[in-house]
């Protein structure tokens, strides 16, 4: 198994391609119909999530925030900057939720907003996300945790046609929606928690939304404790699962560390065959698993001389090192924002938590890089081929339809990667 | 604490004229109805260009992971650009609760010695302005160890607006920075651009021009600018503040200081082009200068007169409305008013009083100030037959309701609009915008729609 370095021993970040916890709580608010993401801290922290999500998807992000100035980050434990906030926000618009999520700021001074919240007689989920800790994974998880154990109501009637999907924070709303999609040819009834494929899909509203326009609704959520199933995609929703088990025991629980490739989709199909008690899959799953297996032929060559360099966060990177190396990738370096228990079990020679300087020393070590937007300077400086994934991607329009999951997704991303490895094969040759 | 500016006399600036009539001059953001960035961002975007700087953000993921590489700021800079590189502590939950001191040393010493920058600037943000670490300290420290000027930045977050922390980023250049070294020549004719960032080259647009007239550019703050210049710009004759209200306190500091006048002027449009580079020339008190200047003008002018033609001629009867805030409220109808089109209506809601006044002066008595544009807008553009849109994104549903052309005033610019020859930049994605049909396409009604 490759080498892992779960810390990284500098001092600071150079380059970061990290982020932050409240980025990842507001994201996934954002995946409920008709909610309103209030950050509590400083303006800043919310004006930069704003902007940050808005350039990467091209479309309006709802979110408030509570504006803690310096003087009543020294009188106010909250109580005033939140109380106000509701009452601001729902002078001008009527949320089916507001999402209360925290950042360093308010976590420093020890504000507690669980008691806050308790006053407010307004539909709300608060959930702590520091800026200090974990980052972009676990700020979404816990708040899809938060929802869960906040919302979801308990009951011991069972219904074995439902299943609830949580899915990780990097998979863009296109592949939240083939998953779903793909898990109802079996006949199953399918709720995404958060669901972004109807929210930030990239859709043309009658008007711009004050709120956020889609994703799952408040009420499905308050009644997702009869699903039969609940099925985790990616190891930091993994612990979502078991609260949604404390709702109905009876729920059973599939977990899967990615849905990119050959293997896990094999798995995920194995699964509902059992589940469903159906005798073979849909049509168009086998043709997309024949299309899968050309794929990876004809993307086999050009993969198979390439050194790949794979810098993502921990779900989202188990997945394309997997698809990678299944078609004869190398991914020689894999740098991951945080650490994970995704990281021993990679498909890569070296994996480390770091930023893009420690991608940056180890140029001589790969060819292509797959990564965020901030590694374009990074691969134009190298001159290394460039597969955009991640957050951000500022340099390109139709992130939120860039599919890479189950076998349709896995024939995407082996040609783009192989094509991409090719011509940046040509570039050098030509030079 | 002494280096610590005292933001109660920068929100009192007395060189704004809105001192005079309003008691508050920068209100408090209301909690769950603010929208805009804070004084981070403001002092980020004041100080970041400095690209032979580095830039360390002592703070948590979402400070500097939110915000580095947004700016397509250009930099004439030969070595490593460092505008476009991130640094940062990312404190943790063991920094906050036993203190983010040592590991901020620990990080200087790192940029240090593997960039060896001309100088650091270090940015409290707040939580660690929050949690109290030393950042003065830290820095004089450092800058004695390493002989390398050190700027502590006091504009965490949760001071402001980013209004204020451009004005935070200004006084620590100013206290820790200017006069802190002599030029190696003087000239007559040497300026200070204050307040202008080189945001896609804008500076570009106008500096040749301004150097072909025997002007020298002494130092910025800081588009493309050096930090061993900016040390310097005491011995400039005169400040010249591009487009910005922010430094206007450091400008008057300056001058009771050093002596140094200012005027304030901007290089979108190319009236304002021409006004602002005989402007220059009038302050710099040189009448052959003054008449260089009057003819390089004159020869600009005709030079994109020219090649304006054609867009005039496909520009001739438009009509727009502007949706905006700030100085963009005229600058930009200036701009559009010198390719031919009439402005019949901007929006003022966020602007100053002086932006607002400008406005008017722009605009002239028929042109609508917008006070609530968001409710205005698809009106006016009904009743003046208006043929675009420019405003923010949000504002794009009204423009397809009402069958015009759009264009995104407010999206990441990546190209200049700057000077003269940003001025041909304009008409041309205005002409792109105004010929495309997508905006008719995309508003087709669907088959299953009665």
């Amino acid at each position: 198994m490759a080498k892992v370095i779960h810390k990284n021993s500098k001092p600071l970040q150079v380059n970061p391609f990290k982020l932050s916890q409240p980025m990842g709580a507001t994201l996934a608010f954002l995946g409920i119909d008709k909610c309103m993401p209030l950050m509590h801290g400083g303006q800043g922290c919310t004006s930069f999530t704003k902007v940050f999500f808005t350039r990467h998807f091209c479309e309006p992000i709802a979110i408030q925030t509570t504006a803690v100035t310096d003087a009543i980050a020294v009188l106010d434990g909250g109580d005033y900057s939140i109380v106000e906030s509701v009452k601001n926000i729902t002078n001008k618009v009527t949320p089916s939720l507001i999402g209360l999520h925290t950042t360093g700021l308010p976590e420093t001074k020890g504000d507690d907003i669980a008691g806050v919240a308790r006053q407010i007689e307004f539909p709300m989920v608060h959930v702590n996300t520091p800026d200090y800790e974990g980052g972009l994974e676990s700020g979404w998880a816990k708040t899809c945790k938060a929802m869960i154990e906040q919302l979801v109501e308990p009951t011991e009637i069972v219904d074995d046609n439902k299943l609830v999907l949580l899915p990780h924070v990097s998979l863009q709303p296109i592949e939240v929606e083939k998953i779903k999609e793909f898990i109802e040819s079996f006949g199953l009834n399918v709720f995404a928690v958060p669901d972004l494929s109807t929210s930030l899909d990239g859709h043309l509203g009658n008007k711009q939304a004050a709120l956020s326009s889609g994703g799952i609704s408040v009420d499905e959520l308050r009644t997702l404790g009869d699903a039969g199933l609940v099925l985790t995609v990616g190891d930091s929703m993994q612990s979502c699962a078991s609260s949604m088990q404390e709702k109905n025991t009876e729920m059973r629980h599939y977990h899967f560390a990615h849905l990119h490739g050959l293997e896990a989709t094999d798995a995920l199909v194995k699964v509902l065959l059992t589940e469903t008690g159906f005798f073979g899959p849909p049509l168009t799953v086998s043709r997309w698993r024949r299309r899968l297996q050309d794929a990876m032929l004809d993307s086999h060559f050009s993969l198979g001389q390439t050194r790949f360099l794979v810098a993502a966060e921990p779900d989202q990177l188990s997945g394309l090192c997997q698809t990678l190396h299944d078609s004869g990738g190398r991914v020689t370096v894999a740098i991951s924002t945080v650490d994970s228990t995704q990281l021993e079990n990679l498909q890569a020679e070296q994996v480390m938590v770091g930023d893009l300087e420690d991608a940056e020393l180890m140029a001589d070590e790969y060819d292509v890089i797959i990564g965020n937007c901030h590694c374009e300077a990074l691969a134009h400086r190298l001159g290394k081929g460039l597969v955009l994934r991640g957050f951000p991607n500022w340099e390109q329009v139709g992130n939120a339809l860039k599919n890479d999951v189950l076998y349709e997704g896995g024939c995407y991303l082996l040609f783009e990667a192989a094509n991409t490895a090719f011509a940046a094969r040509n570039e050098v040759r030509h030079v | 604490m002494a280096t610590k500016p005292k933001i109660k006399q920068l929100l009192d600036e007395s060189a704004c004229s809105h001192n005079k009539t309003k008691k508050v001059a920068c209100n408090a953001p209301k909690p769950g109805a603010t929208t805009g960035g804070c004084a981070f961002e403001g002092a980020q975007i004041a100080l970041f260009p400095y690209a032979d700087a580095a830039h360390l953000v002592h703070g948590p993921m979402t400070c500097l992971g939110t915000s580095w590489e947004t700016r397509t700021t250009g930099t004439s800079w030969q070595g490593r650009d460092l505008t476009q590189a991130g640094f940062t502590t990312d404190v943790s939950l063991n920094d906050v609760v036993f203190s983010g001191e040592e590991k901020l040393a620990k990080a200087i010493a790192y940029i240090i010695q593997h960039y060896s920058p001309e100088a650091l600037f270090v940015y409290a943000t707040c939580v660690t302005a929050l949690i109290g670490d030393d950042i003065d300290l830290i820095c004089k420290r450092a800058a004695e160890k390493y002989d390398v000027p050190m700027i502590p930045v006091h504009a965490p977050g949760f001071v402001g607006s980013k209004n204020l922390g451009s004005r935070l980023g200004g006084e620590a250049v100013l206290a820790h920075l200017i006069g802190t070294k002599e030029p190696e020549e003087t000239t007559p004719f040497d300026i200070n651009l204050i307040g202008e960032y080189n945001v896609t080259g804008d500076m570009w647009q106008y500096t040749p021009l301004l150097e072909e007239l025997g002007i020298r550019v002494l130092s910025t703050l800081s588009g493309d600018g050096r930090v061993a210049q900016i040390r310097t710009a005491h011995r400039a004759k005169l400040n010249v503040i591009v487009c910005a209200k922010s430094l206007i306190s450091l400008t008057r500091k300056m001058e009771e200081r050093y002596g140094i006048p200012s005027i304030s002027l901007s290089f979108y449009g190319k009236r304002d082009t021409s006004k602002g580079i005989l402007a220059i020339a009038e302050a710099l008190d040189d009448t052959a200068l003054v008449d260089r200047a009057r003819k390089l003008v004159a020869r600009e002018e005709d030079k994109l007169e020219e090649k304006l033609a054609p867009y005039r001629a496909f520009f001739k009867g438009k009509k727009a409305v502007l949706n905006t805030g700030g100085n963009k409220t005229w600058s930009i109808a200036a701009a559009l008013q010198d390719l031919g089109i009439e402005v019949v209506a901007t929006a003022v809601k966020k602007a100053t009083e002086d932006d607002r006044e400008k406005a008017r002066q722009t605009l002239g008595e028929k042109g609508v100030l917008m006070m609530n544009p968001g409710a205005e807008q698809a009106r006016l553009i009904d009743e003046t037959g208006a043929d675009l849109l420019l405003a923010g994104g949000r504002s794009l549903y009204t423009a397809i309701k009402k069958g015009i052309a759009f264009a995104d005033v407010n999206q990441e610019k990546k190209k200049s609009y700057g000077g003269y020859d940003g001025l041909l930049n304009l008409a041309e994605d205005l002409k792109n915008a105004m010929q495309n049909p997508v905006f008719r396409n995309v508003a087709r009604r669907a088959p299953w729609q009665k």
